[in-house]
């Protein structure tokens, strides 16, 4: 990646309180215009990355550049960068307008222009018509947006949000999801977005990283991350997959390999990087990429009988045992022909190859 | 429904008639003596009691026109004032130092609420005999000021504490993200959401200062504060207006605590 492409560069940072590591060795780079997540489980050490990208805390260890400066000797007001509190604190005791206007007045801008950028953000965020309103007479969606303005109005060279929608309800959520997407695709900033629900960074991410007990897991595009975990945490915490506990048995074309499972079961999946010849490897199958077809279908797949089905609303979920033994779960669509599938009948499952992952860790 | 339905019977009833009774002689206990004073006030006679003679406002005008009286009502607020923005001041320093975590913090915390445990005739005599000590000669700025911070400080502090402590961190690293330097964070966003419990702290300790009797009086020489100089004169001679004067008192105290109160409220929703 071309240097001059890259907006964060995080190197080698950690982070210890006492004997805990809040972030060990962690290192990425993050691309300028780009939408990128942190994701991953409470106390995983994402929001103290951001805010060591933000100057809120300080690393132990390492060093991190915004457009290619070191900036740890930098106080928050010092730094390129604007954050989204998660819960906004917006300032209580000033409207709207000068709530947007905080950080242009701070720099001692001047008052002309701080006012038409004020009015520009505001109605960037559709809120032209709210500047006179007082902060708490702002529903909690109009608070969001205030928030946005707050920040993008200094034109930062990048925008830290820290989980500023987890409060709020699902409708509004997703709209702010929207919103925040749009802001960021039409404005062409670069955006570092704190998460713990996958859903979220993977509708929004241009790539996300997955973090865990203060540890880098993958850094990848929600597509890479999701079809291509590359570990048994990122492939747990990323949506709903079979994990099968099996043994490689061989290598195959194409990248593939041979594994075999537990009550016999032979599964060929893409072969773990690390050319792991022999051991145990795990093999990750998702629920949807798991097949299930009415007993009668033509001779594909295996056998295996309904033990479970969960009604979901749009999908269906169905836990299958194989004629060996095993224990399968596929989800499928609401809709024929599965829809008539029920707890006891006879099935088959069926995937291709490519769908599986064999991990070794 | 037939219309000789039963009518429920309220098994409250005379628990409730109790209360009733109970809380109108509460009410009667706690201000009869002020309807009294009130009342003496407009007396038309030389000796303060009853029956009641019929009614005049001399005496509140003799209140207005005495320069014992105004003399002391300007000291007490001089020295009320003063001691308020002292006392509010330290109290508000060291609510701001306490929210970074000190060592020691609750033992200190505690050290400073335990002068409000002292008796007030205790803390006279203390300040009496470390003044002696000292040969400090007793004087309004002096010692009066002094007792009356001592006395007020440890209250305005635990007003306040509260308020600066409950203070929403979260704005202040907003702030400073946005490019205020920490004074400017004070500046802009502290001190503009701190301020009406700053002033309703320091409406507080005023009238803490200007009620203040005992260990005034210890310590007060020949600077008379409205509490001594009433002192004095029902020991000392026949006072006739003395009822109007204590009218006078009680209605500027009360405004000063109502605004307080008002003050502290609005603090409160704002923070």
């Amino acid at each position: 990646m071309a240097a001059e492409a890259v907006a964060v560069s995080i190197r080698k940072v950690g982070k210890r309180f006492g004997n805990v590591a809040a972030l060990d060795d962690v290192s990425l780079d993050i691309r300028r215009g780009e939408f990128f997540s942190l994701l991953g489980p409470s106390g995983c050490g994402k929001t103290t990355l951001l805010r060591s990208i933000g100057g809120f805390e300080a690393p132990t260890e390492g060093d991190i550049l915004i457009e290619g400066r070191s900036v740890l000797h930098l106080a928050p007001y010092e730094r390129p960068t604007n954050m989204i509190f998660q819960h906004l604190a917006l300032f209580p005791h000033l409207g709207v307008r000068e709530n947007v206007g905080f950080g242009l007045r701070m720099k001692g801008a001047d008052r002309a222009a701080s006012a038409r950028r004020v009015e520009e953000a505001l109605r960037l965020v559709r809120l032209e018509d709210y500047g006179e309103r007082r902060v708490d007479q702002l529903s909690g969606g109009q608070r969001q947006r205030v928030a946005m303005a707050r920040a993008l109005v200094n034109d930062p060279a990048v925008l830290l949000l820290d989980e500023p929608l987890g409060a709020l309800d699902l409708q509004l959520r997703l709209q702010m999801q929207e919103e925040l997407r749009r802001l960021q695709r039409q404005l062409g900033a670069t955006f570092v977005f704190v998460t713990h629900d996958q859903g979220e960074a993977m509708a929004m991410s241009d790539r996300i990283a997955v973090m865990n007990a203060g540890r880098l897991q993958q850094v990848g595009t929600p597509a890479e991350i999701y079809e291509r975990p590359a570990n048994r945490f990122v492939a747990t915490f990323v949506g709903h997959a079979n994990m099968i506990e099996a043994r490689l048995t061989g290598r195959a074309a194409e990248g593939l390999a041979e594994a075999e499972g537990p009550a016999g079961l032979r599964l060929r999946g893409i072969a773990p990087p690390h050319g792991a010849t022999d051991g145990g490897v795990l093999a990750v199958l998702r629920y949807e990429k798991l097949r299930i077809l009415p007993h009668g279908a033509d001779g594909e797949g295996i056998g295996a009988t309904v033990v479970e089905k969960t009604y979901m609303g749009s999908s269906l979920r169905f836990a299958c045992r194989t004629g060996a033994g095993a224990t399968m779960t596929a989800d499928t669509p609401n809709a024929m022909p599965q829809r008539d599938i029920g707890e006891g009948d006879m099935v088959r499952l069926a995937w291709s190859p490519e769908d599986v992952v064999l991990l070794t860790d | 429904m037939s219309a000789a339905a039963p009518r429920a019977r309220d098994p409250y009833r005379w628990w409730r008639t109790g209360l009733f009774l109970y809380t109108g002689l509460f009410l009667t206990f706690l201000y009869l003596p002020l309807i009294v004073i009130l009342l003496l006030s407009f007396n038309d006679s030389t000796s303060t009691g009853f029956p009641l003679q019929g009614a005049t406002t001399k005496w509140y005008a003799q209140v207005l026109d005495s320069a014992d009286l105004i003399a002391a009502f300007a000291n007490s607020l001089a020295v009320g004032a003063t001691a308020a923005v002292i006392s509010t001041s330290l109290a508000l320093l060291l609510a701001l130092g306490f929210r970074h975590g000190v060592r020691g913090q609750s033992l200190v915390l505690n050290l400073i609420l335990l002068p409000v445990l002292l008796p007030g005739i205790v803390g006279g005599i203390v300040l009496l005999i470390f003044f002696g000590y000292m040969e400090i000669r007793s004087d309004l700025w002096t010692t009066v000021l002094v007792a009356h911070v001592n006395y007020v400080l440890p209250f305005a502090f635990l007003t306040l504490y509260p308020r600066v402590h409950g203070f929403d961190r979260t704005l202040e690293e907003a702030a400073m993200d946005l490019g205020a330097t920490p004074l400017k964070v004070f500046r802009h966003v502290v001190w503009p959401m701190l301020m009406p419990a700053v002033v309703a702290t320091a409406l507080f300790a005023f009238t803490l200062s200007f009620d203040e009797f005992i260990r005034t009086v210890f310590v007060s020489g020949h600077d008379r504060t409205i509490p001594v100089l009433f002192w004095l004169l029902v020991v000392d001679e026949i006072a006739p207006h003395l009822p109007a004067m204590a009218v006078v008192i009680i209605l500027v105290s009360t405004a000063l605590s109502l605004a307080a109160f008002a003050i502290g409220r609005r603090a409160d929703r704002s923070t």
